[in-house]
This record gives C-alpha cells, structure tokens and sequence, in this order.
C-alpha cells in the first residue's frame, strides 16, 4: 500500500505515522502553481480554495504511485465536512485508480473508524500503535513550540531568510526520529541551530505581535497563503497562528477531558459574538481575535479562503470586535491569484497603522 | 536655488509628480497616463519637472509610492518608499485637517481609509474584481458613446432615478442594458451606474464599519461629478473633493519625505535629474534553486545590478552588498 496524505503545515508529522505502520509513502510535493493550476481544473468552480489545492496535490501524489490517500473528514455544517467524499468522486470520474480513506469524527462512527484503524496499523500490533502514536503526537507539539519560537525570531534575525533555511533543516532532521527519545535530542539539537542565529535586539515595548487567525487550511499551509508569517516577519512583526497541529490533535483527537482546556477557553471567548458552531473555525477565529486582544496584541490578520460561509459570517461581526477590544483586525481572502504585491501593499499599510498607535500609546 | 520635496505616485493608470516646498506649499503637480511603462512614465514626470524648474529648485528629499513604487524608488533614488494607503492618508490629513473617511477610486483599485485624530485607524482596499473603479466607468462611457469627461454633468440632468445592479460589472451591463430596452435616456442610465458604483463600494469596502464625515472624495474618479452626487445622496452628508484630488498619493509621499529628511537630519539619497538618462533594466528570471520556483526580479542600471527581490529564502535578495 503506498499511502498519501493532503498537504498541510508541517507534513512531516503525517508522514512518521504512516512510516511507522511500515507503508510505503508517497509524500505529495509542497503545492505549487501547478498544484493550484491541476485543483481548479477539475474542481467545481465555486468550491473553496482548499479544496481545490488538496485535490491538485492528490493529483500529484497519484503521479507518483501513491494508491491510498489518507484524511480527516471534517464536522460541523461547513461543506468542507464532505471533502474526502468530493474528492473520492472527482478522482474517480479522472479515471484515477486510488483509495481515499477518510477519518471522520470517531465518536459518531466507532466501528467504522476501528475498521479504517485495523486496515491502516498493517499487521502491528496496538501496543506498537499506541507507541507510534505517542511519539508522532510528542513529535507534533515539539516541531510545534520550534515553529512557534522561529515565528518570533524571524522579526529580528540580522540575515533575512536564515530563520527559514534552519526551519528547513530542523524538518529534515525530524524526519529522521524513531522515537520519543529522539524526538527529545533532536528538539534540543534544533534549539542550539536557532540559538546561534543573530538577532536584532529590540526593547520589548517596541516589539509588534500580530495574531493570524481563520480558516485552518489557509492559516497552516504557507504555500498557498502568500507566506504571510515569512512577510510579516520581513516586516519586522512577531506571529502566532489560531491554528497548530498539535492544538488541533488535542482538541479533536484526544479522549474527552484531556487537553482541550486551551480551544474550550478560545470557544468560549468568542461565544459573546458567535453562540453555535457554524463550521469551519469561525467560532474559534473570533474567539483568538478576543485572546489575541486579552494578550496585549498589537493586530491581527483574519485569513479566509475566498467565499468561505463560516468565515464570511465571522468577518462581518470582525468590526464590533475590532472596536470593542481596541485590536486593529485586517481580512485578507484567499484565492488561486499567487501575486503577493497586493498582500504586501496592504501588510505594510497594515504595519504603519499598528506603529502609529503604538506611538500614541507610548507618549 | 529653492529647497523642495518631491513625490512620484506610480499607479497602474496615472503616474503623478508633485514638487512642495519645505513649507508644505505644492509647486508643481503633474498627472501623467501611466500607459503600461511605469519606468517611462516617472522619467518623464521628472523631465518636465526639469524643464519647467530647470536649476531654480534643488530636490532635497523624494518619495515613491503606488504599485510602482519599489522600481521607481531605485530608479530615482528615493529617501521613503511608502505603501499608497499611508501616502494618501498623510496627503489628504495634512491638506484637510479633521478628515475621519477618505474614499478613494483610482483606475484600477479603490480603497477606503478611516482616520481618527489624524491617525489612520482602519483601511480597506477592494480584492479580487475590479468593479467599481475607473476602468468600469470608462468601459461604460465607451459603449454609451459619451467621453468619460462628460460623464458626471450629464448624470445631475437626470430626471428618473435607475436602478442597476451593481454587484457585478458583467451583471450591471446587462441589467444596463436592459433598462435602455425600457427607454430610460443616456443621462438616467449613467447616474444610474454611478449609484451602482457607490453602492457597490460602501457594500464592498465599508462592510458594516460606521462612516464617519468629514467625508473626502480623492482619485480618478472623482473629478466625476455625478459620483460625487451619488455619494452625497447614498451617505445624507456633503463629501468633500479637495484640490489635487488626483495626486494626493504624490503629495503624501512628497510630505512623507519631507518629514524623513526632517527627523533624520539626512542628505537626500536622489540620483538628480541625470537619473532619467541612466540605462535603466528591469528583469525577472525563475529561480531553480528549489521547487519554489521564485519569479526574481532583478534591477540593473548601466550594466550594474541595483537590486533584487521576489525571491523566497533570500538568497537573490542578500546577495546585493
């Protein structure tokens, strides 16, 4: 079984879980222009951006031999809740030969959701799923505080792009770990890269901290959303992204009552401006701007892929947030256009209007 | 030799040079069709700036801003390269004091910018469509057989109001069209789209966000009167058009270098009038470094490379001492 997976934030997680089962795995390609020009082909023109980009990357792992493509299914009334379905169909209709095994929410399909497990764990036992398991989840929350470490760094590092380049090679080297132990020394061996990089030494109340909220999908794959955190950076902005791998393994994967604290926390913070889940992550988007607000941020950017319902109803009530918690918030859409002039002018506009006030406040 | 600031908006329709003096006074203001060279555009401002001032005035500071700003800023060498949103603002607040709303409209873009004691506090500029700019009303001035300077006067004689959907050029065309089948005339058609193209913009940019007067009216579009009228009909409220309207991203990014050389203490970085003579190359290559596959742009002047940017790692951009 050669095994595939979307495409999304930090892959190399994905793709220790299903080298530990022993498959064989086929690692899509990150996506680029071509992924995006492969999606919008042959995806219905009104359907949202992720969807389309993840189908160009089933695409391209297909290319590639891949002959089982495994996914989380989404829940809530979003139509993102039938994306495995959509693609199963369209990769069909393609003539494409290839198994989409999607994972929906386990409480509402338990027998369903063992089969897919039993299929997948390939002959091994479940003591030696459980520990692949638990390394893969230690691997995410520590490839997850580097990522969060790097994001402050890149707003000061002295060469543009070295914070990057050691992110590039901290991921090649967490794809060498076998288990928990070594996640540990490699996390150690990554701080030490990231502690000899030069940084500029800026006063705390000069720093700038921009929050990055939205839709998951174009929140973590920086690919397709312009590289916002590496612009931003450029810009000289700390940021912290709504969205990580290993929150969202808490909140949707672990057992009730363990590590959902933080996401429950955000759900309830925005529970003020949006009461019921309306699907997607605009509950959660709300909520993070009031966090966001709470913690002293200076701004944030709202990320929604172009016509998102969810965040389309979230954007809407973004302004009486934006005045009542005194944060400055800024929509950006996400759609096939790859120009990042546009983003910059309005990143940059964005940045002089969080200076400006930051000076106010100061004197 | 008078001491004066300089100010070049480099937009996808109009290129615009603005001259102040070091009190802030505009001297000189040209509005230039941008024609698809902006390069060649910016050289002739600055060659008519020239011609007209000859050795009378000496630039001591320059500003670049519009989308062609990053180019034309190496070109002339500018001390501040400012984004439009924050020229237009600092233009407009310095010449209209108190401004809370500016609405902008340019050929190609729109934008909308909240200010609070002098502060911008909000802004917003229009994505993915061009409906509701200039480059609409001119398309549709051309099917009417009416110059687009003609426009806004023969709007405020029309006698009947129309209602064409706005949300979507292509729609509003159709729906134009049809109501020519009904036989409302010229006039009644024409203020009819510019209510289209006000309502089109206050849904798209204001989004909920409390309007604000003052009220300016800058860009392009609004030397059309009947646009003017629209605006001041839809919001109840007089909407200012101030003098320049159409260069104010220039005169900001004249005032923006005006105070740069002012809190720095600095000499100017501008090449001088010879700047426009100089071989002047831009070009861009895809980088096969990695699978990212960066469009660079590379920038060379007389054989030397000036600069270089697009490139994601940096490695283009780093490589210029």
């Amino acid at each position: 079984m050669k095994v595939a997976f979307p495409y999304m934030g930090t892959t190399v997680i994905y793709k220790k879980l299903i080298e530990l089962l022993g498959h064989d795995v086929v690692e899509p390609p990150e996506p680029t222009q071509r992924t995006i020009e492969l999606g919008v082909k042959y995806s219905p023109e009104f359907a949202c951006f992720p969807l389309k980009v993840v189908l160009g990357s089933y695409i391209e792992a297909v290319e590639l031999g891949a002959t089982t493509i495994v996914t989380s299914g989404g829940h809530g009334p979003c139509r993102a809740g039938f994306y495995g379905e959509t693609h199963k169909k369209i990769l069909r209709n393609l003539g494409y030969d290839v198994d989409i095994i999607v994972f929906d929410d386990y409480k509402s399909d338990k027998t369903g959701t063992i089969k897919k497990v039993r299929r997948l764990k390939n002959g091994k036992s479940w003591f030696y799923l459980w520990k692949s398991l638990k390394t893969v989840y230690s691997m995410a929350k520590s490839l997850d505080n580097i990522e969060k470490r790097i994001e402050k760094m890149r707003a000061y590092e002295v060469n543009r792009g070295e914070c990057t380049k050691a992110w590039q090679t901290i991921k090649t080297w967490f794809d060498e770990v076998e288990n928990i132990e070594d996640v540990r020394k490699t996390e150690g061996k990554s701080n030490k890269l990231l502690g000899e990089i030069k940084l500029i030494e800026v006063p705390e109340p000069n720093k700038i901290k921009i929050g990055i909220v939205g839709e998951i999908y174009v929140v973590m794959e920086q690919s397709i959303n312009l590289r916002i955190e590496e612009m931003l950076g450029g810009l000289g902005a700390e940021v912290e992204r709504s969205q990580y791998l290993s929150k969202w393994i808490d909140f949707n994967l672990l057992p009730k009552g363990i590590g959902k604290e933080h996401e429950l926390n955000i759900l309830k913070k925005g529970e003020k401006y949006i009461q019921e889940i309306i699907g997607g992550h605009a509950k959660q988007t709300v909520g993070h701007i009031v966090d966001y607000a709470e913690r002293g941020f200076d701004g944030v950017v709202h990320l929604m892929p172009f016509a998102c319902l969810p965040e389309l109803v979230s954007q809407s009530i973004i302004p009486a947030i934006s005045k009542e918690h005194n944060i400055p918030v800024i929509t950006l859409s996400i759609d096939e256009q790859t120009g990042a002039a546009n983003t910059l002018t309005r990143m940059e506009a964005f940045m002089d209007l969080i200076k400006s006030i930051k000076r106010t406040k100061i004197a | 030799m008078k001491k004066v600031f300089a100010g070049i908006d480099v937009g996808s329709v109009s290129t615009n040079v603005v001259v102040i003096d070091v009190e802030g006074n505009i001297l000189s203001v040209q509005y230039l069709r941008t024609n698809g060279q902006p390069i060649e555009a910016a050289r002739e401002g600055l060659r008519n700036l020239y011609n007209e001032f000859n050795t009378k005035i000496q630039i001591i500071g320059i500003g670049t801003t519009g989308s062609g700003r990053q180019l034309t800023g190496i070109m002339v060498g500018a001390d501040v390269i400012k984004n439009e949103i924050t020229a237009h603002a600092t233009g407009t607040i310095t010449h209209v004091p108190g401004t809370r709303t500016i609405f902008e409209i340019g050929g190609q873009d729109s934008k909308i910018i909240f200010l609070k004691d002098g502060m911008v506090t909000d802004f917003a500029m229009n994505t993915v469509c061009a409906a509701g700019t200039g480059s609409f009303l001119e398309h549709q001035s051309e099917r009417l057989g009416i110059p687009i300077e003609q426009f806004g006067d023969m709007a405020l004689t029309a006698e009947k109001n129309v209602r064409i959907a706005g949300r979507c050029t292509v729609f509003a065309e159709s729906d134009m069209i049809a109501k020519q089948q009904y036989g409302f005339s010229k006039a009644e058609i024409i203020n009819g789209l510019c209510e289209a193209l006000v309502r089109n913009y206050i849904n798209n940019l204001g989004r909920g966000k409390k309007l604000e007067p003052p009220y300016v009216f800058q860009g392009g579009v609004a030397a059309n009167k009947g646009i003017v009228a629209a605006f001041e009909r839809e919001l109840g409220h007089e909407v200012i058009v101030p003098p320049n309207y159409n260069v104010m991203g220039a005169v900001g990014a004249a005032i923006l270098a005006k105070e740069h050389i002012e809190r720095t203490g600095k000499a100017t970085s501008f090449r001088g009038f010879e700047c426009t003579d100089l071989e002047f190359t831009p070009s861009s290559f895809i980088c096969g470094g990695c699978d990212n596959s960066c469009e660079v742009i590379k920038v060379q002047m007389d054989g030397k490379i000036m600069a270089m940017w697009g490139d994601r790692c940096g490695k283009w951009t780093n490589s210029i001492g």
